[in-house]
């Protein structure tokens, strides 16, 4: 009864942390996200100038049509090889239009993204129904614009389908909380819309790297489907550029709760999609983290520049990628040294420094440290023995082994084996003993050599043979 | 039904201006489903088309089938048809690359001519006692849906849709006097109609309400789990 109870208790705790559509439209929406700046949020163009005007990057407006008569009298000679045609108040990705170049050839003849060919009355017919509020939010009287056509970045190419991936990040009181890359897939049709089948994939704000992964609303994914491309580790270029203009983003639009849309340019870097004053809630499966705990986290802290809220929402919100590497590889992320507890004989336990070496096959430890684990009995008995009756060549080790413990394995207490070790620098043969060890909290049962180690910085190394439920960061 | 019990002094004055008793019924209702509505929404996360269109669908289910649960058929056959050619024309529309307006006539006049044919063939089975505002309330729906489709894409709109008749079917279970909860209902507002006014604290409960709703610990169960441990 009291495990049902505390069980509930957590399960309700844990879902304070989440956040859902009554909590985002009634705490963050609604007060922090006024009207005005949402009118802001849904005009692409208004938006554009504002973001020009404070020098955060943005993709250039050719050129905008806003009536029929406009569309009658359009210059079509205006337009380049490749742009993107687009309503201005379009909702979620409708009514938008990718041309890829101009068919050789032909005059104003472009060719779109899937391959097919359009002209200028196709053009033509697309931009009236735009100027018809066909795509708009509201139905009413939309405007059409059209759009330098950005080109992927070669860092991200290999994870995108056809389109253009783009990176949102959530900014709350001038702070990044959080943040997700967003893939466009087969499945999507070249859609970096997750609803579509895109590939949500959540970033470590501390870092730009990438960490979880979601497809579509709920499938938790490793890899691009059908592929080997990882997805976790994923270093995002010009990040601290990403997290500065979508932080100044906030502070011009006026847009206390932002989602802000990053595109990464092949050739112009980082550049404004737009501003999202109803970010979705689906961030929280890709970062596997829940968004509530974080904004109430950022809460009333007073952030002077953009400089220093990015700061703040690093130090808070980083460092999430080990722990996420030990949860999905269910190995746990140890430094190269690391303090390690020896159990020896008549439950003594010693807690040493440790070198992790995966250059050493087995484990060794100091003959000191072997004494005082207990095993000094074990240690005088081999020292008696006289090592030199055995000639040790390359490859001839196991012969030796098999020898040595035929003639002496009982006159030796707790000795497991020997170890032969053939080296340039002078060969041994090696006791062994059998104990456990813990590292990082976890018990290992391992054998054993024991060796001088005197003159060494550390009374004990850690081979890779006991490392196997262990990844080594190198820089721990 | 019969006045068994006794009824309020103020229900008494209204039917006695000769006002009929399911309309009454219906009318002091109607807060009660909304808030239904508004309680399955909030908190159990099931979408519809806003609150007036699953609030007005439980009323037209009630209206049309009054006398007993077997009638609740043609209503729903009704609103999937109209749903279901909805969706249909879209794919026609969209080559022919219609207007808004046009466009939902259009549908309009398919779906009055379909819904002619439903209640003829219901005439077959000997149900012929069709009132007509409900029958047009079901027609209207197409708007709605037309609007969502081309909103959030054909999809979300079948599932709103789906959610909206889910929701309707339980709030005509609960309230129609047929079934046993729905006569306690549709009595007691009779009885004491200044009960109707509980709705409103509940309803300030809930507009302040931001906890996950049901769907949403459903859709985030992985985090949650991440989280617990």
């Amino acid at each position: 009864m009291f495990e049902f109870i505390s069980s509930l208790f957590s399960a309700l705790s844990a879902s304070k942390k989440v956040l859902g559509m009554n909590s985002r439209n009634l705490t963050y929406i609604r007060p922090h996200n006024l009207k005005n700046a949402r009118i802001l949020a849904d005009n692409k163009i208004e938006s554009k100038k504002i973001f020009k005007k404070n020098n955060i990057p943005t993709p250039a407006l050719i050129a905008k049509i806003s009536s029929h008569e406009e569309l009658e009298q359009f210059n079509w000679n205006l337009l380049p090889d490749s742009f993107v045609l687009k309503p201005n108040s379009g909702l979620g990705g409708s009514g938008i239009l990718i041309v890829y170049a101009r068919k050789k050839g032909a005059q104003n003849v472009w060719i779109k993204s899937n391959g097919k060919t359009i002209a200028i009355k196709d053009l033509f017919n697309h931009i009236s129904h735009i100027l018809d509020g066909a795509f708009s939010i509201t139905n009413s009287a939309d405007i059409a614009f059209f759009e330098e056509r950005l080109k992927i970045s070669k860092e991200l190419k290999p994870y995108s389908y056809r389109g253009i991936p783009d990176i949102r990040i959530i900014i709350y009181n001038k702070v990044p909380v959080m943040a997700m890359l967003r893939l466009p897939t087969k499945s999507s049709d070249g859609k970096a819309n997750l609803q579509q089948g895109g590939i949500g994939v959540g970033i470590d704000i501390a870092t730009g790297t990438t960490t979880t992964a979601v497809q579509g609303k709920n499938k938790i994914i490793d890899y691009i489907p059908k592929t080997r491309m990882l997805l976790r580790g994923i270093k995002i270029p010009h990040w601290n550029e990403m997290l500065e203009h979508s932080v100044r983003a906030q502070e011009v639009s006026g847009l206390g709760y932002l989602g802000a849309d990053i595109a990464l340019d092949r050739d112009n870097g980082p550049v404004f999609l737009e501003l999202n004053a109803q970010p979705g809630l689906s961030i929280q499966i890709a970062n596997m983290a829940g968004l509530k705990d974080r904004l109430e986290r950022v809460e009333g802290l007073k952030i002077k520049n953009a400089a220093h809220g990015v700061r703040v929402g690093k130090n808070l919100f980083g460092g999430e990628i080990e722990q996420e590497l030990e949860e999905t590889s269910g190995k746990k992320v140890i430094g190269s040294i690391e303090k390690i507890i020896f159990n020896g004989k008549n439950n003594k336990s010693i807690e040493v420094d440790a070198k992790i070496d995966t250059g050493a096959y087995s484990t060794s430890i100091d003959i000191d440290l072997a004494k005082k684990l207990g095993f000094s009995a074990t240690i005088e008995a081999f020292e008696k023995i006289n090592l030199n009756q055995f000639d040790i060549k390359p490859n001839n080790g196991s012969i030796i082994e098999k020898e040595f413990l035929k003639k002496y394995k009982n006159t030796i207490p707790f000795l497991e084996t020997v170890a032969v070790v053939f080296a340039a620098s002078g060969s041994s043969i090696r006791p062994v003993i059998k104990t456990s060890l813990v590292i990082d909290g976890e018990k290992i049962v391992a054998k054993i050599n024991i060796v001088n180690r005197s003159n060494l910085k550390y009374p004990a190394i850690i081979g890779k043979r006991n490392l196997h439920k262990f990844l080594i960061d190198v820089s721990k | 039904m019969e006045n068994q019990f006794e009824l309020n002094p103020l229900i008494e004055l209204i039917y006695s201006q000769g006002l009929p008793e399911q309309m009454v019924v219906v009318l002091l209702l109607f807060p009660i489903i909304a808030t239904f509505v508004v309680l399955l929404r909030q908190v159990f996360g099931l979408q519809a088309f806003g609150i007036y269109t699953p609030t007005i669908i439980t009323v037209v289910f009630m209206a049309m089938a009054h006398k007993s649960l077997d009638d609740l058929a043609y209503p729903i056959a009704i609103y999937i048809f109209v749903i279901v050619i909805g969706m249909l024309m879209r794919f026609v529309f969209k080559k022919l690359r219609l207007l808004y307006l046009p466009r939902v006539a259009l549908n309009l006049t398919i779906i009055t001519f379909s819904v002619l044919f439903i209640l003829t063939i219901a005439g077959f089975f000997g149900m012929t006692e069709f009132s007509f505002f409900p029958i047009l309330i079901l027609i209207t729906i197409v708007e709605k849906f037309v609007l969502v489709q081309i909103e959030k894409g054909t999809k979300v709109a079948a599932s709103l849709a789906f959610e909206t008749l889910f929701i309707a079917i339980i709030g005509y279970l609960i309230m129609t006097p047929i079934t046993p909860i729905g006569q306690y209902i549709s009595i007691g507002v009779q009885e004491y109609p200044y009960l109707i006014l509980f709705i409103i604290p509940v309803n300030l409960i809930l507009g302040k309400w931001t906890g996950l709703r049901v769907t949403e610990l459903i859709r985030f169960k992985e985090i949650l789990k991440k989280i617990k441990s």
